[in-house]
This record gives structure tokens, C-alpha cells and sequence, in this order.
């Protein structure tokens, strides 16, 4: 009798545990399964649009890389990417830097402010910016979306070097300057050795931001200088072409190949 | 006195070039969007009338909430038990599953959409899928309307529901369930008695976050939504680029700012006044 009950439980519990990893994993599978759905897709040498190729091979990825205009949208995100990843780094580690030594609790009020383009929506920054760009000429140049894309990248450079520098010995950088190192000198010996690969990760990130933004983008970037994202934009809007998967494929490698050093750094810490 | 005052000075360096860049290219244009709600040219609020008198535009408030309250409700339907299972594996393993949920996070939004959009369309995998099994007979309409959009959305803004969830139920001290189970409780009453109510504030925290982003969404509605599903930012949108109301689209801009920095202040103060990184590492 009462080894039965004990039995029945155990059903019980691995019935339980069994449905949990059921239910658990389909929710991870919904996660990731359909992004990558786009891999094979990619691979179709049909003119017209397949799902499932019949005959796979790398058509599109040279209609793409052969296409002067995509070709030109591309370069022009790697460009504006690459500025981004400047404005946004140096910017960044400034702010982490300077709040660290503030202890007062005026530093949750700054960090607060400086994070905070991520907390207003896109669409609100992407009209105010608009606006104002339109009056001074930067809308539908590279400068405007790097200044627009840098507001919307260093809150990820301030958060990872803030938290590098948490780490950090302060005291460190005193005995460097009672030495009588300069301030610029005591930083690249003794600190940037140190939140390097915060840094190195959030110029990562930086670059990551910039090269998928859209919604900023649509509004500025004026009718000559699209971005990849913006040019897929329009082409999903206007044109289903079988080209998309390809582009999509390389976008979200792209993103991997950025993501995988971030995640080997996120063990390490 | 003069190491404090180096001091200062250092800071001030270090901070006045990323606050000035900010206060110059962010929150002058922000402010200049207040402004331009309020001031064409003369003080006025037509543009805030018209947004709550004209029944259209009430309607797409309307959208908004509801369609951002949906997404909230199927994140928790969904993420809860995605993180309790995360939760309940061995740190090894949690690990690796994790990746499921970092790695999409970080990918292109408008990707995701796209492929969502490849996916659900009428002649999309899903639909085909279902004919070929014989589940359905006519293909169904699975977007430009509803559906599309909240399978998209809820795919979206998941991981933002799953991180909190998961650090609040990790942070349920393992000796509590083992009380409850010594006191007799099963594990089903152990759940509902002790683990759920520990771990509601994360669900809390993660819908509020989830809500909040929801209603700045821009992209999946424009691609996956039809006529009906137009949200704010669509039609924030569609004012500046189609019809070039911009006081009135400011209106709606200062409306969805607040509105959003307002929920925002409600969830960092849920987090008990520790400062939410609003998704970010």
C-alpha cells in the first residue's frame, strides 16, 4: 500500500518533470527555430520565391554581392557602423570613467540619464531627430546617422565598462599618479589594460546596434544614403524578392560572429 | 583640498563630453518635439484635443494598450514556465539552453519580422505545413491582422520576460521548497504556496518591461499588422511621412514619451530603486 503511494508519486514527479520539459522546450524552440528557418530558404537558385529550394546553391548570395546598388547600401552601413563603433566607444568610456568617481547619489540620477535613449521609444527619438537634423543639413548624411546611431549605442559601452570598472582597484590609479604619472598615462597603463575587453565588447555591441537599426535610420537616412537594413526595408515593402533570404542569412551571421566573442567574455566574468 | 579639487575636475572632464554630445543631439531634439506639441507658434493644445476628440486616433490608443497588454499576457503565459524550466536544470546545461534565448535577442529586429512574415504569409511554411498534413483544408490568414502581429511581438520581447523571471525564481533559497516538501506539501502545492508567490515580483517586473516596450513597437506591426493593428508609433509615423503633421505628430510623440518614462519610473521603483538596465547586459 504505501509502496504503491511512493511509486505513484514518482510517476507523479517525473510526469511533472516531463511535461516542464516539454512546455520549456518548445517556448526555447519558438525562440530560436524560425530565425534560422531562413537559412535554407537562402540557398534557392530560383528566380521566383521558394520556401524549401529544389535545386540549393549560392544565386542569390551573387545576385547580392554582384547588385551595385546592394552593394553600395552595404558599404554604407559598414561605414556608418564603423564611425558609430568610434563615437560610441570613446564617448562611452568617458562616461564610465568619470562615473565611477562620483559617490554621491547624484550617479544613479547621471547613469539614469546617460542610459536613457534606450528607455525612450525609437519612434519618439526618430522624429525629434528628423526634425532637428533637417534644419542643420545632416539628414541623408553618413555624419547624421553616426551622431544619431551613437546616441543609441554607448548606453551598452557605458553599461559594460561601468560594470568592468566596478571590479577594479581604485587604488591602483592613485599609486600610478602619486608615482608621477599624468592622468592620460595612468589610464592607458594601468586602466585600459584592465576594462579592455569591456571596452573591446562594447565597441562590439556598438557596431551590432548600428548595423540593425531601422527605425532611426527609415527617418534619416534620405532618399541617397540607404542603409542595408533600410534598403531591405524598402524591399520587403515593395518587392518580395528571393534575394531577401540571402541578405538575411549574411545579417544574422554577421550578428553571430559579433555576438560569440561577447558571449565567451560574459563566461570568463 | 587640492587632490578633491583635481578631483572634481577629472570627473568633469570625463563626463562633460558624453553629456554634452547627449544634451545636444538627444535631448535638445526630444525637447524640441515638447515644444512643438504645445507652440505652432503660439501656445495651443489642438493638437492633444484632436488626438483625444477624433475616434480614429482614440482607436489606435486603444490598439495600442490592447494589443501591448496581449503580448504581456502570452510573454507571462509563455516565459514562466520557460524560465521555470531553465531554472530547474543543472547550471551547466542552464547554460547552454540559455543561448536559445541570447542569441535571438541580440539578432536584427527587422529580420525576425521578415521571417515571420515569410513564415505566416499564405503561401508561407506554416500554412503549407498544415495543407499538407491535412490539418486544414484552405489556407489560413495567419497575418495582416492580430495573430501576425502577437506571434511576432510575443517572439520579440520574450527574453525580456525570461531573464527576470529566471533570476527571481534562482533566488528562491532551495531550502524553503525543501521545508515545505518535509511538511508534508507535494510539489504542486510547494509551487503554488512557496515558489509562485516568491517569485511574482520577477513576473512583475518582467510584464511592466515587457508592456513598456511593447507600446513604442514600430516595425512588426507596420510589416505583420494590417490596417487595424496600427499602433502609436505607426501612426506617429504616418503623420511625419504622409500627411506632414508634425505639431500633431509631436502630440503623439510627447504622449507616448511620458507615458512610457512614467511606466518606466513604476518598474525601477518595482525593482525596489536598483536601476533597471532595460534589457540591456
Amino acid at each position: 500500500m504505501r509502496a504503491s503511494r511512493i511509486t505513484g508519486r514518482r510517476v507523479k514527479r517525473w510526469l511533472a518533470r516531463a511535461v516542464l520539459t516539454v512546455l520549456g522546450g518548445s517556448v526555447l524552440a519558438f525562440l530560436v527555430v524560425p530565425v534560422f528557418s531562413v537559412i535554407p530558404m537562402s540557398l534557392s537558385s530560383s528566380m521566383v520565391f521558394e520556401l524549401i529550394p529544389t535545386a540549393p546553391g549560392w544565386s542569390q548570395y551573387r545576385r547580392f554581392f554582384g547588385s551595385p546598388e546592394w552593394m553600395v547600401a552595404l558599404g554604407r552601413s559598414v561605414q556608418v557602423a564603423l564611425g558609430t563603433t568610434v563615437v560610441a566607444t570613446t564617448l562611452g568610456t568617458l562616461a564610465a570613467l568619470g562615473l565611477v568617481r562620483i559617490r554621491s547619489r547624484w550617479r544613479a540620477v547621471l547613469e539614469a540619464a546617460l542610459i536613457s535613449s534606450r528607455i525612450v521609444p525609437s519612434i519618439v527619438f526618430a522624429v525629434a531627430a528628423y526634425f532637428v537634423f533637417s534644419q542643420v543639413g545632416l539628414v541623408g548624411r553618413v555624419a547624421g546617422l553616426v551622431v544619431a546611431h551613437s546616441v543609441l549605442a554607448f548606453p551598452f559601452v557605458v553599461v559594460l565598462v561601468s560594470s568592468a570598472l566596478h571590479s577594479f582597484d581604485r587604488s591602483l590609479e592613485e599609486a600610478s599618479q602619486s608615482l608621477g604619472a599624468g592622468p592620460v598615462r595612468t589610464f592607458f597603463r594601468i586602466t585600459f589594460p584592465q576594462i579592455r575587453l569591456a571596452v573591446f565588447g562594447g565597441a562590439l555591441f556598438a557596431f551590432n546596434v548600428s548595423f540593425d537599426e531601422v527605425v532611426v535610420t527609415l527617418f534619416i537616412s534620405g532618399v541617397h544614403s540607404k542603409t542595408l537594413p533600410v534598403k531591405v526595408w524598402d524591399a520587403i515593402l515593395y518587392e518580395i524578392t528571393p534575394i531577401l533570404p540571402a541578405i538575411s542569412t549574411l545579417i544574422i551571421v554577421a550578428s553571430v560572429l559579433m555576438l560569440t566573442p561577447l558571449l565567451l567574455y560574459r563566461r570568463r566574468s | 583640498m587640492r587632490a578633491l579639487a583635481r578631483r572634481n575636475w577629472s570627473t568633469l572632464v570625463l563626463l562633460g563630453p558624453p553629456l554634452v554630445f547627449l544634451v545636444v543631439v538627444f535631448a535638445f531634439p526630444l525637447a524640441r518635439v515638447i515644444w512643438g506639441s504645445f507652440f505652432a507658434p503660439d501656445f495651443t493644445l489642438q493638437f492633444y484635443e484632436r488626438m483625444w476628440t477624433v475616434p480614429v486616433y482614440g482607436r489606435v490608443f486603444w490598439i495600442t494598450l490592447k494589443i501591448s497588454a496581449l503580448t504581456t499576457l502570452f510573454c507571462i503565459l509563455l516565459g514562466y514556465p520557460a524560465a521555470y524550466f531553465l531554472a530547474s536544470v543543472r547550471p551547466g546545461t542552464r547554460q547552454m539552453l540559455l543561448l536559445c534565448v541570447i542569441v535571438p535577442f541580440f539578432l536584427s529586429v527587422l529580420v525576425r519580422n521578415y521571417v515571420w512574415m515569410v513564415l505566416l504569409q499564405r503561401t508561407g511554411l506554416v500554412n503549407r505545413l498544415l495543407l499538407d498534413w491535412g490539418v486544414i483544408a484552405q489556407p489560413l490568414e495567419l497575418m495582416y491582422n492580430e495573430l501576425g502581429v502577437l506571434v511576432a511581438m510575443v517572439n520579440t520581447l520574450l527574453p525580456y520576460m525570461i531573464f527576470p523571471v529566471l533570476s527571481a525564481l534562482l533566488a528562491v533559497p532551495p531550502e524553503l521548497r525543501h521545508a515545505s516538501a518535509s511538511l508534508g506539501a507535494g510539489a504542486v502545492r510547494t509551487f503554488w504556496r512557496v515558489t509562485l508567490p516568491l517569485s511574482l515580483p520577477g513576473v512583475a517586473a518582467g510584464g511592466l518591461l515587457v508592456f513598456i516596450v511593447a507600446l513604442g513597437f514600430f516595425i512588426t506591426p507596420a510589416l505583420l499588422g494590417g490596417p487595424k493593428q496600427m499602433m502609436i508609433s505607426n501612426l506617429i509615423e504616418f503623420s511625419v511621412r504622409q500627411v506632414l503633421n508634425w505639431p500633431f505628430a509631436f502630440a503623439l510623440a510627447n504622449t507616448l514619451l511620458w507615458g512610457t518614462l512614467a511606466l518606466y519610473f513604476v518598474h525601477v521603483r518595482l525593482l525596489e530603486g536598483r536601476l533597471s538596465k532595460a534589457g540591456l547586459p
